[in-house]
């Protein structure tokens, strides 16, 4: 019944999401996306939120001089 | 409002080069404020809603005859209810709000006509409701994670588009080089799921399969949702905020690259383990089983990674809600996949399948994992859009210790009465004469699992009083005025030697 589904939508569309997987992980490849994947790591600080700086801290504040989680 | 081509060429990045800058953390959280508002306030009203009928369904599980006089409450439609309103109300809504924040930070790009989000939230959550209020006026379509009588579903669809569009127009927009891994997990979810959901509408509602082929297409539907819509949100928010709140980079990224690609290789096969014993193809089965094994690789990888993020670091958990909530949420994920690996053994489900031991599973994976790292996430998104701490640490610590302790209770005890239901029901009890009897009578089994769904309900009630707590401080939140010249969220606030100067 819907058969006609399966066979010419459902199944192409499914094989352009593999190939869809396939571009993505060759873009990412290309376009240098898993080359210096340390650097990669650390795109989520900046100079306003540096690496060794906390940043949620509002239950029991911690005492002054308490010094930020060491980096590894 | 502008003309169209203005508005065409201003959600083309190569043509309006001059609005492409790499936006302050600021001006990003001030553009994505009134639609995360909008976001997440449903959410919470939906959590709400959901916990309700969450608890009505709980109680008449032991107690049927409880509020039995309302043809709405009736346990088929109001335990349906509970099901949609905490899936596409509460987890849908945050999961909305997280991803264009997300999305607006990682591509350090602010939100562009965030309006139209406005209208998506709207429609989304008239759809909602629609579905809800079809459901327990009987509309309800019986399939499992699709329920939503067919004039409320049109509306979702607007809304998921433009909210996916939105997120990905933001991303073109943006000025990081690099892709951050939540950026890629979450694209991946907005790419996955119009498919996921299409599938299933057509497949099983509008032009039907054949017989057992429907069961097929509800599980590889329902169970995809979680692994390739929720579990990448969830993922991505926790790859985000635990290395954000603790101030240190993800331990090992290149394993984070690799969690991300092996879940989407190997996620959406799983779906058949829910059909184990069933009447699909055995060789289905076995992929769908061999999938589930599979996805230990990311799960472990995850684990490690998250478990080295944190290392040294606990102390941290003292301070920040976000970070409670996220570890929980975390290490409950671990728990929940691999849970989920064993219980595709073959023998194993032959004992647990149709118990109360699935729905300890299920809210594990929903609430355990999912849901508290979006209260995470919200706790750490909301002051940062409104300029304003939360008013009460006290609320944020007994909606913590509340839905932490309650939903450990109830995975705890759903376990044990489905294993225990699993086991009477397959057992033959060696009769007086030596030889093996009957085992013992269905209804006999049903009321030995009352006690334990009593103690759910108590463990109900300890996650409705978490939710009351956040819901208060929400509503305070808003409420409360800003402290006058905030120009930042004053929770940055360490020590004065830590003091972010503006």
């Amino acid at each position: 019944m819907s058969d006609w589904f399966f066979y010419l939508i459902a199944f192409p569309i499914a094989a352009l999401f593999v190939a869809s997987a396939i571009y993505g992980l060759q873009w990412a490849s290309k376009n240098g996306q898993l080359r210096d994947l340390e650097e990669g790591a650390k795109v989520i600080f900046d100079e306003e939120e540096p690496v060794g700086r906390p940043t949620d801290q509002i239950l029991r504040q911690p005492k002054a001089g308490v010094t930020a989680p060491t980096e590894r | 409002m502008a003309s169209a081509s203005q508005l065409a060429s201003s959600l083309n990045p190569s043509a309006s080069p001059e609005l492409v800058k790499r936006a302050e953390l600021s001006e990003i959280d001030a553009s994505t404020k009134l639609p995360a508002l909008f976001f997440f306030g449903s959410a919470i009203l939906w959590l709400l809603a959901g916990t309700v009928f969450a608890l009505l369904a709980a109680f008449k599980m032991h107690n049927p005859g409880f509020l039995g006089d309302f043809e709405w409450l009736t346990f088929g439609r109001v335990r349906t209810a509970h099901l949609n309103a905490v899936i596409y109300g509460w987890s849908v809504n945050a999961s909305f709000g997280v991803a264009f924040w997300l999305m607006a930070r990682l591509s350090r790009a602010e939100l562009r006509h965030s309006g139209m989000l406005l209208i998506a939230a709207a429609f989304w959550n008239v759809g909602v409701t629609l579905g809800i209020y079809g459901i327990l006026t009987g509309d309800s379509t019986s399939i499992e994670w699709l329920e939503f009588p067919s004039y409320a579903t049109p509306l979702l669809f607007f809304a998921y588009a433009l909210v996916g569009a939105w997120t990905v127009i933001t991303f073109r927009f943006g000025r990081s080089k690099h892709i951050y891994v939540s950026q890629w997990y979450i694209l991946a979810a907005l790419f996955w799921f119009p498919w996921l959901y299409s599938v299933a509408q057509i497949m099983l509602i509008f032009s039907p399969a054949r017989g057992t082929v429907q069961s097929l297409v509800n599980w590889w539907f329902a169970h995809n949702v979680l692994g390739l819509w929720f579990t990448p949100i969830g993922l991505g928010a926790v790859y985000y905020f635990l290395p954000k709140v603790l101030g240190k980079p993800i331990h090992s990224y290149y394993l984070s690259v690799l969690g991300f690609w092996s879940l989407a290789i190997f996620y959406n096969w799983a779906g058949v383990h829910h059909l184990i014993g069933g009447p699909v193809p055995v060789w289905v089965q076995t992929a769908g089983i061999t999938a589930s094994f599979m996805m230990v690789i990311p799960v472990i990888v995850t684990a490690v990674n998250h478990h080295l993020t944190m290392v040294g670091n606990s102390s941290a958990l003292k301070y920040s809600p976000t970070l409670r909530f996220t570890v929980f949420g975390a290490v409950a994920y671990t728990f929940t996949s691999l849970q989920g690996s064993s219980m595709s053994i073959r023998s194993w489900s032959e004992l647990t399948h149709f118990t109360h031991y699935t729905i300890g599973h299920s809210h594990a994976g929903m609430y355990a994992f999912f849901t508290m790292v979006m209260f995470g996430s919200i706790y750490y998104i909301l002051p940062r859009i409104l300029l304003k701490e939360w008013p009460s640490a006290k609320l944020i610590s007994l909606h913590f210790w509340a839905c932490a302790l309650g939903i450990i209770f109830m995975v705890l005890v759903l376990s044990f009465a489905g294993v225990k239901q699993g086991i009477d029901m397959n057992s033959l009890p060696i009769g007086a004469d030596g030889k093996p009897g009957a085992p013992a009578p269905f209804l006999e089994i049903v009321k030995n699992t009352i006690p334990w769904l009593k103690l759910r309900s108590y463990s109900g009630i300890l996650l409705t009083i978490g939710h009351l707590a956040f819901a208060v401080n929400f509503v305070w939140m808003l409420l409360k005025p800003r402290p006058a010249g905030a120009t930042a969220p004053t929770l940055f606030r360490n020590g004065p030697e830590l003091e972010v100067s503006r």
